[in-house]
């Protein structure tokens, strides 16, 4: 049996034509970015291992002013990468507690509270509170 | 992908590695936020008391193996994400074919696989050997 594709065949720069398609975009590039950051983060363990000066200056070289503004354009990304994900877990996979499945937007806003309390206790229970 | 005319391992390890990318999803969703706001801004923003990210302080909190889980399950779950959704917007730029597609499977999934592992040896080190 022979078997034929039929590629899906889209201009150049067909992400900037619509809102919608820049915003999946922007999410997906936030999905790499975390990447990005998990490498940084293992780095940070790395200098760590290597003692206090290359831990300092580590940390000093990501608090320069061009890294520092560059890592917020950056963690806007992550943030609207979050967003996202909480928003589509209801609606790639509908949740049903109920007869019929919860609208997505049920979905979020419980996720957005979960992801409070989470972040809520990252910062106590990893970095000791405030 | 053509799941009729797929290589056997290609059925075995593309759900692995989709699986390890979902769940990626969700502990980047909800863990990494706090944890760069935390690492990058609060101090040099002057948004916290004190620097959660300082040697010292940081250095006291590695001591304790919920820490050493959490960075460990973080940097993994971050690269199996990031990395897969690579894979993708580069296949969608035009990098296809099966070649093109082995060659990121390769380099990707071995960012992935041997970054993860570096966090769980710095996750031991110190605390098993």
């Amino acid at each position: 049996m022979t078997v034929h594709e039929y590629p899906a065949r889209r201009r150049r720069g067909w992400w900037l034509r619509n809102p919608r398609y820049l915003a999946f975009q922007l999410r997906e590039a936030g999905g790499v970015v975390c990447a990005l950051y998990g490498l940084i983060l293992l780095n940070m363990l790395i200098q760590l291992r290597d003692g206090e000066s290359a831990y300092a200056a580590f940390l000093n070289l990501l608090r320069t002013p061009p890294v520092l503004y560059l890592n917020v354009v950056l963690f806007a990304l992550v943030l609207w990468h979050a967003l996202t994900w909480f928003m589509l877990i209801g609606k790639a996979q509908p949740i049903q507690f109920t007869r019929q499945p919860l609208p997505w937007k049920v979905v979020f806003g419980i996720n957005v509270l979960l992801w409070i309390g989470v972040s809520g206790a990252v910062v106590y229970l990893i970095f000791g509170g405030m | 992908m053509h799941a009729d005319v797929a290589a056997p391992d290609e059925v075995l390890l593309e759900p692995v590695f989709w699986s390890l990318f979902s769940v990626g999803g969700f502990i980047t969703a909800f863990l990494l936020p706090v944890m760069l706001f935390l690492i990058f801004f609060a101090a040099p923003f002057h948004l916290w008391p004190g620097d959660p990210a300082a040697y010292a302080t940081f250095l006291a909190h590695w001591k304790e193996p919920l820490v050493r889980l959490f960075f460990f399950v973080l940097i993994g779950g971050s690269l199996f994400h990031g990395t897969h959704r690579l894979k993708f917007m580069l296949m969608d730029a035009g990098f296809k074919g099966p070649a093109a597609e082995a060659l990121l499977d390769l380099i990707l999934n071995g960012v992935a696989i041997f970054g993860s592992l570096g966090a769980l040896y710095y996750a031991l080190r110190g605390w098993l050997f």
